[in-house]
């Protein structure tokens, strides 16, 4: 399956899109974003995602920003996302806050709407405030298209949505292999797909990629990385990682395997069900507060998928985890996780990355010691 | 005997020395062994610390803006100490100053660093005040709770509050609840109701202030504002001391409304600026004192405490907000536009009963989810616009919008707003720093040229050439 070639083609396929099914496509940034209720309407939500290209707009609008965000409003003015009907925003960092406010305020056209998601969701007032912003932007998606969204929309919105998760939650399972058939990059550039296509056209890709996967001989061993950081666009790293004979077998990114590493139970109250869900995922680091989760999730998925060291990428002016790699650094120290640090923007520097990256994988091959020999390797 | 180009009468202030007497014994409280010294703040509205009997939460703005200012090689250090542990670069300055003397272990002054027990939020809607803390307690495993700065756009709406404040509330009742039981000390809610009405006092004082700002000549300048304004908000202060130091500043500042004493001898040229400036080189204000240029501070100083508006008429005056008396009961308008077209003031009505810790609570937290952010405008797009009346109000001639590297919101949507206030008229003139508390990308040369430049190129000169 050629995934790279999906995420790649977004936009004309969410034209496509648009005209085949005379739907609405809206856009949105951050993960929170409840798309189960967008998808319940009718619409087709997109993850806006950044890419790399010459800028000369944002500068006007946004100073200080991380890369990506320059690039959304760069994006934005060069008509990139011209299709979207609509953008909502969900209360999630400050820089896609800006560029968010630069697109409501420059384009009076388009459809526009702020969600608020607490950045405490653990409090016990937790679900019932986001519930009620579910009730809001219900009301607003049902003024948009002109469409209701009933229980039995939203039902089948939630179902379709589980199945998209569980089947790439399976597919992850098959990551924690040592002789691990799927490289990292495919497995991001999938998820990049995921998220700028409808679901269920989406389920029906990953089920028969899940089929060709489990006939997929083992690859070789080798050694195996986890990415945490800010999140990403494309899957240029990975490759860097493939082609210096390393995977990367597991991230914890926010558009990673945070996108679905948790799901929908269902409830009489459906609105209560899909706050929880969003509430109850993997914390991103701006919502990682009181007493810390992230750090370990992030130790329990370096142990599950046996990451021989762990790369932390930070875009350059990302607040959130310039301020979590404290944590983070102190976490893998304190467990002995090998780890290199390095920041970047929407582009990766390729030279300078693949020096440092080389010396972080020959620093650790001599400490891998795989149970090859002793017993069967771990195949799932 | 007049100076060059002088046009008004000037006078030193009175209340100086009692502001750096208050100031001064802040800072040693936090060398108090009895207190159990947290991090954060408490709500701006009421400081609830006062209501235990020995408790006392310490901000970074405050501590690492004033280390910056008076010893850059040592904030510098600290700001090393704290990058060398992976704590970004693009992080607001004052955090990284102030936790870089936690990792080494010893203060500006060489005192070893007290270190916080506990870490209390400041919501805000920055990420910086969002993560604030964050560092203290992976530090060493304190208490840390959080808070949420509610944000919707468009109108109020009833409904989206509700659920908003009760959040909030539970927020700020689980912090008071936790810090009795785990440190052992009594929340005592009669002194609570009493710091409530004191605090019904101070404010109208504080809002008399900064309406008397707008007159010309300015009877005080911004650095006067920065040493001042944070009595009571990010500094706190015993309260009957604060009613009585904010009576004294207010009857001087009117004292010299009415018989035009300036801040600054010169003014011929009212400037504004958009939050913190360089801590570390506040020498430009005096620089801009030579042409006659006199800084009337920011949305930042100004509006905290006062929300103004230009009426129909033309004439200046509180903003038209809608008082509630009860917890999400708001009175409703004789033309019942409560819901479109209302402003929802961000705290309770003065006649409001309190009688329970909710009350009390729910007094703390305000009486619209919003709270501050929504003064700034009601209007959809709250901050682009909000700074181009501010402009209008305070009379200004020009704007000074320093771009930080660090931080978030006190460089959000700026460039976006120099664009609408250069369409108002506005001459606005931009500089590069890393923020308030890191002088990292601060030329100072070539902002003083700069802004030579920028003040020829609106026809001034400077008075002593
Ligand atoms: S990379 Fe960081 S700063 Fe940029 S949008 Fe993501 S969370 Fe925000
Ligand atoms: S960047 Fe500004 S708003 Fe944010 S924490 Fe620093 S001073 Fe506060």
């Amino acid at each position: 399956m050629n995934f790279k070639q999906l995420a790649e083609n977004r936009h004309e396929y969410a034209k496509a899109w648009k005209a085949r099914t005379g739907g609405q496509v809206l856009g949105y940034y951050d993960p929170y974003f409840p798309e189960e209720l967008a998808y319940a309407a009718g619409m087709l939500p997109v993850r806006i995602l950044a890419r790399h290209e010459p800028d000369d707009v944002s500068t006007k609008w946004i100073y200080a920003s991380c890369y990506p965000v320059r690039d959304y409003v760069n994006q934005f003015f060069n008509g990139r996302y011209g299709y979207l009907d609509g953008i909502v925003d969900t209360g999630g960092c400050e820089w896609v806050y800006n560029a968010f406010e630069v697109a409501m305020n420059t384009t009076p056209s388009l459809k526009t709407h702020y969600i608020f998601i607490p950045r405490y969701p653990n409090a016990p007032t937790s679900p019932g405030l986001v519930v009620s912003e579910l009730k809001t932007m219900k009301k607003v998606f049902e003024e948009w298209t002109g469409r209701e969204i009933t229980d039995e929309s939203l039902d089948h919105a939630i179902e379709v949505y589980n199945k998209n998760r569980l089947l790439l939650m399976r597919i992850s399972e098959l990551r924690r292999a040592y002789e691990t058939p799927l490289f990292g990059s495919e497995a991001m550039q999938m998820l990049l797909a995921d998220q700028v296509m409808d679901k269920a056209e989406m389920n029906a890709i990953l089920e028969s990629f899940l089929a060709e996967l489990q006939e997929r001989p083992p690859r070789e061993d080798r050694v195996r990385l986890m990415i945490i950081g800010s999140e990403t666009w494309d899957a240029e790293l990975e490759e860097l990682v493939e082609s210096l004979g390393a995977n990367v077998v597991i991230d914890e990114l926010d558009n990673g395997t945070s996108y679905f590493w948790n799901t929908i139970y269902e409830q009489k109250d459906r609105l209560l069900a899909i706050a929880l869900r969003y509430l109850g995922r993997p914390h991103s680091a701006l919502r990682d507060n009181n007493w810390r989760r992230r750090s370990q999730h992030v130790f329990e998925l370096a142990e599950d998928y046996m990451a021989d060291g762990v790369l932390i990428v930070k875009q350059i002016y990302c607040v959130i985890h310039g301020t979590d790699n404290y944590a983070m650094w102190k976490l893998l120290r304190e467990r002995n996780i090998p780890y290199h640090f390095f920041e970047r923007d929407t582009s990766l520097p390729e030279d300078e990355t693949r020096q440092r990256l080389e010396s972080f994988i020959n620093m650790l091959k001599p400490g891998l010691v795989r149970l090859r020999g002793w017993h069967e390797p771990l195949v799932i | 005997m007049l100076q060059k180009g002088q046009l008004w009468e000037t006078k030193p202030l009175e209340y100086y020395a009692k502001a750096k007497e208050l100031r001064a014994k802040w800072e040693k409280n936090a060398e108090n062994k009895e207190i159990v010294l947290g991090q954060g703040n408490t709500s701006f509205v009421v400081d609830w610390q006062q209501a235990f009997p020995a408790i006392m939460v310490m901000e970074d703005n405050p501590r690492g803006s004033t280390i910056a200012a008076k010893n850059l090689p040592e904030a510098r250090r600290f700001r090393l100490a704290s990058e060398s542990r992976g704590w970004g670069r693009e992080i607001c300055g004052y955090h990284g100053v102030l936790w870089g003397q936690q990792f080494i272990g010893y203060q500006v002054d060489g005192s070893p660093f007290p270190e916080r027990k506990f870490v209390v939020p400041i919501p805000a809607t920055c990420e910086c005040h969002t993560k604030r803390g964050e560092q203290c307690k992976d530090f060493s495993p304190v208490p840390r709770w959080s808070g949420d700065q509610c944000v919707y756009l468009g109108p109020y709406d009833q409904e989206r509050d509700k659920a908003m404040l009760d959040h909030r509330a539970w927020c700020s009742w689980k912090i008071i609840n936790d810090i009795e039981r785990i440190f052992g000390q009594q929340f005592n809610d009669e002194k609570m109701k009493e710091l409530i009405k004191i605090s019904r006092a101070v404010k109208p004082i504080r809002e008399e202030i900064f309406k008397l700002m707008t007159h010309i000549p300015a009877p005080l300048s911004v650095k006067e504002l920065y040493s001042t304004y944070v009595l009571g908000g990010l500094v706190k202060i015993e309260m009957n001391e604060l009613l009585d130091f904010w009576r004294s500043v207010r009857d001087e500042v009117k004292w010299r409304t009415e018989n035009n004493i300036a801040a600054v001898g010169t003014e011929r040229y009212r400037w504004m600026e958009a939050h913190p400036p360089a801590y570390y080189f506040l020498k430009y204000y005096r620089y801009m004192e030579k042409y006659g240029a006199v800084c009337i501070g920011s949305q930042y100083t100004n509006y905290t405490f006062a929300q103004l508006e230009r009426k129909p008429d033309g004439s200046i005056g509180d903003r038209d907000y809608t008082f509630v008396d009860e917890y999400m009961t708001p009175i409703p308008q004789p033309d019942g536009s409560i819901h479109e077209k209302v402003l929802y003031h961000p705290t309770f009505s003065p006649e409001m009963r309190i009688d329970t810790r909710e009350d009390e609570i729910r007094y703390l937290d305000g009486a619209s989810a919003r709270g501050s952010v929504q003064h700034f405008k009601q209007d959809e797009i709250y901050r682009p616009y909000a700074l181009n009346e501010f402009a209008d109000i305070y009379k200004v001639n020009g704007a000074i919008m320093p771009l930080h590297r660090s931080g978030v919101n006190c460089t959000l949507t700026r460039k976006e707003q120099a664009m609408r206030l250069r369409k108002a008229g506005v001459s606005v003139m931009h500089y590069e720093l890393n923020q308030g508390g890191d002088n990292t990308d601060l030329d100072e040369k070539r902002m003083l040229e700069q802004l030579d430049q920028w003040m020829e190129s609106q026809g001034l000169r400077k008075l002593e050439d």
